[in-house]
C-alpha cells in the first residue's frame, strides 16, 4: 500500500471575500464556513477566530484539533464514514495543509478539555501553539444533551476540515512524503534479517464521551484488529474524545502519529514495519481481557520480534496497557510502552495505577500533574470560566489577575503519549 | 469491590471483590429497578462474606 502525502506550507489564515489558497496563506469566505456548521440544527450558533502562533490568545475549553487533508487519487476520502462514505483509505495521494488546523470550543461538554495558549509559558507545552488555529466556538440549541452536543462539535469540524481541505484538492505541494507499507510476505522477502516490528495503538474507548471512532465504528464495540498505517493518515481514526487533554490523541495527531511515521522512517534500515495493531480501552474487566488477550494473540501470529504499545489516557487503561504488555511479552515478543505519568505534583507518587515485573522497557510523555504558571493572555476563545472544573484545575486556578494555576494535565497535549508532546525524561 | 481487580493486586489488596463496571461499580443501568437492587445486595452479600473468610494471601472472590 503506497501512499503520498503533498505537503502544502500554511503560514497564515485569512477570512476574505473567498475561499481560496494563494501561495501559502489559506483564505477563508466567514459565511461560508459558519453555513457548514450551522447545516445540522443541533447547533445554535458558531463564532469564528483565527489564533497565531505568537499572539497573545488563549483557546479553551478545547475539544478537538483536526488538520484539514483532502484526497487527490485513490480511493475513498478522507474521514471515511464522516465526511466521506466508507471506502478503504490509505492508497494514492492526499494533500495536507500543514501549519494550520481547525480547533473546536464551546460550553463544556466534559471536565477533561482543554487549554491551548499560542504564546509564554502555556505555549511551550502544546504542539498547537506552533499551528495556525481556525477556531469554531460552537454554541448548542436549548436542552441539548452532552453526547449530542459532542457529536455535533466533532462533526462540524470534520465537516469544515475537510470543506477546507478541499481548497488544496488542485494545489502542488510543496513537499511530497512517500509511504510505502508492504505486505507480509514482501517484507520478509525484501529484509529477511531485520527485526520483525509492530505497533500496537490503544484507542480510548472507557463510552461516556471517552470515545474513538474507526471509519465511522465506536471503538468500544470493536475487537482489536489491524489497520494498515496509511489508512491512518486519511483520518480513518477519529477523536470523539473528552479525556484529560493532555494525553488525549486529538484527530489531529492521529492523522500524523508519529510512532507511524518514524516506523516508515526507520522501515528497510533498522527494522521492517510489519503492521499496527488497533486496539481498545474499555470499563469492563472482560473486555480489557478479551481485547489484550487478542492483541497478544496477533502480535504472535505476525510472528514480531517486538512491538511499541501507546496508551492514550491514565487511571484504568494503565490495566489495558500493562494486560496489553504482559501478554505480548509472554509470547516471546518485547515490548516497549509509551505512556505518561501522574506521579503527583511533587513526582515522588507511583506514576501508574498497575505495573509489572514485564514493563521493563517505557517512554513517558511527563508527568500530567506539574504544577504551571501560565500569565494572563490579552485574548480569550471560547470560556474561560471552565478553567476551575477541567480535569488539572482545581476551585481557585484561574486568578484574580486572569492567570492560571493548574497542572500540566490542562494543556492540550502537553504529555502525548504517541510521543507528539515536547516533554520527556531520562 | 472494585471493577479492575488487576490493580487490586497490584496495590496490595487483601480481599478483593470484582464488581460491575468501571462508571458503575455496584449497579447495572442496563437492569430494571427490581434486577439491580438484587445485584446490589448479592454484591454486598459476597463483600460481607469475604470479610469473614479467613486468608492467607491476596484473594479475589469470584
Amino acid at each position: 500500500m503506497k501512499l503520498e502525502l503533498g505537503l502544502i506550507h500554511v503560514t497564515d489564515v485569512q477570512f476574505g471575500p473567498e475561499s481560496k489558497i494563494e501561495g501559502s496563506v489559506v483564505y477563508l469566505n466567514e459565511e461560508e464556513i459558519k453555513k457548514i456548521v450551522l447545516e445540522d440544527e443541533t447547533i445554535k450558533s458558531v463564532k469564528l477566530d483565527i489564533a497565531r502562533p505568537g499572539e497573545s490568545v488563549r483557546i479553551t475549553p478545547v475539544k478537538d484539533v483536526v488538520e484539514p487533508r483532502v484526497k487527490v487519487e485513490g480511493r475513498g476520502g478522507v474521514f471515511p464514514g464522516w465526511t466521506h462514505k466508507v471506502d478503504t483509505v490509505g492508497e494514492g495521494k492526499t494533500n495536507v495543509l500543514k501549519g494550520m488546523a481547525v480547533v473546536t470550543t464551546g460550553k463544556i461538554v466534559g471536565f477533561q478539555e482543554g487549554v491551548i495558549d499560542m504564546v509564554g509559558e502555556g505555549a511551550k507545552y502544546t504542539p498547537f501553539s506552533k499551528t495556525v488555529n481556525l477556531v469554531l466556538d460552537i454554541e448548542p440549541v436549548e436542552g441539548l444533551k452532552q453526547h449530542e452536543y459532542e457529536k455535533a462539535v466533532r462533526l462540524a469540524n470534520l465537516k469544515v476540515s475537510t470543506a477546507i481541505g478541499e481548497l488544496a484538492r488542485n494545489i502542488t505541494p510543496d513537499e511530497v512524503k512517500v509511504y510505502e507499507h508492504d505486505t507480509i510476505m514482501e517484507g520478509i522477502k525484501k529484509y529477511p534479517d531485520l527485526p520483525r516490528v509492530g505497533y500496537v495503538l490503544m484507542l480510548q474507548s472507557q463510552g461516556l464521551l471517552h470515545d474513538t471512532y474507526v471509519y465511522g465504528v465506536d471503538a468500544k464495540q470493536t475487537l482489536t484488529t489491524m489497520i494498515m498505517p496509511t489508512e491512518i493518515f486519511d483520518g480513518a481514526i477519529v477523536s470523539g474524545n473528552c479525556v484529560s487533554a493532555c494525553d488525549k490523541n486529538p484527530t489531529y495527531i492521529h492523522e500524523n502519529n508519529p510512532v507511524v511515521e518514524e516506523l516508515f522512517a526507520q522501515h528497510g534500515k533498522t527494522l521492517n514495519f510489519v503492521g499496527v495493531i488497533i486496539t481498545n480501552e474499555n470499563v469492563y474487566l472482560a473486555d480489557k481481557m478479551r481485547s489484550s488477550d487478542w492483541s497478544a494473540k496477533l502480535c504472535k501470529y505476525l510472528g514480531l520480534d517486538g512491538v511499541i504499545i501507546s496508551q492514550e489516557g491514565f487511571g484504568n487503561p494503565d490495566t489495558d496497557l500493562i494486560m496489553n504488555c504482559k501478554k505480548i511479552e509472554a509470547e516471546g515478543v518485547k515490548t516497549v510502552l509509551i505512556t505518561d505519568e501522574y506521579a503527583g505534583q511533587d513526582g515522588a507518587s507511583q506514576s501508574l495505577a498497575d505495573a509489572d515485573v514485564a514493563a521493563d522497557a517505557v517512554v513517558t510523555g511527563g508527568n500530567a500533574n506539574v504544577v504551571v504558571h501560565l500569565p494572563k493572555l490579552d485574548k480569550v476563545i471560547g470560556h474561560i470560566e471552565y478553567v476551575d472544573t477541567i480535569a488539572g484545575g482545581w476551585s481557585g486556578s484561574l486568578q484574580p489577575d486572569g492567570s492560571i494555576i493548574a497542572e500540566l494535565q490542562v494543556i492540550t497535549s502537553s504529555t502525548n503519549e504517541q510521543g507528539f508532546g515536547k516533554l520527556s525524561a531520562r | 469491590m472494585c471493577t479492575v481487580t488487576p490493580i487490586s493486586l497490584t496495590v496490595g489488596a487483601n480481599r478483593i471483590v470484582p464488581t460491575i463496571a468501571i462508571p458503575h461499580p455496584l449497579g447495572n443501568p442496563a437492569l430494571d429497578h427490581d434486577e439491580e437492587k438484587k445485584l446490589r445486595r448479592r454484591l454486598v452479600e459476597k463483600a460481607l462474606k469475604a470479610l469473614q473468610t479467613p486468608i492467607d494471601d491476596q484473594t479475589i472472590f469470584e
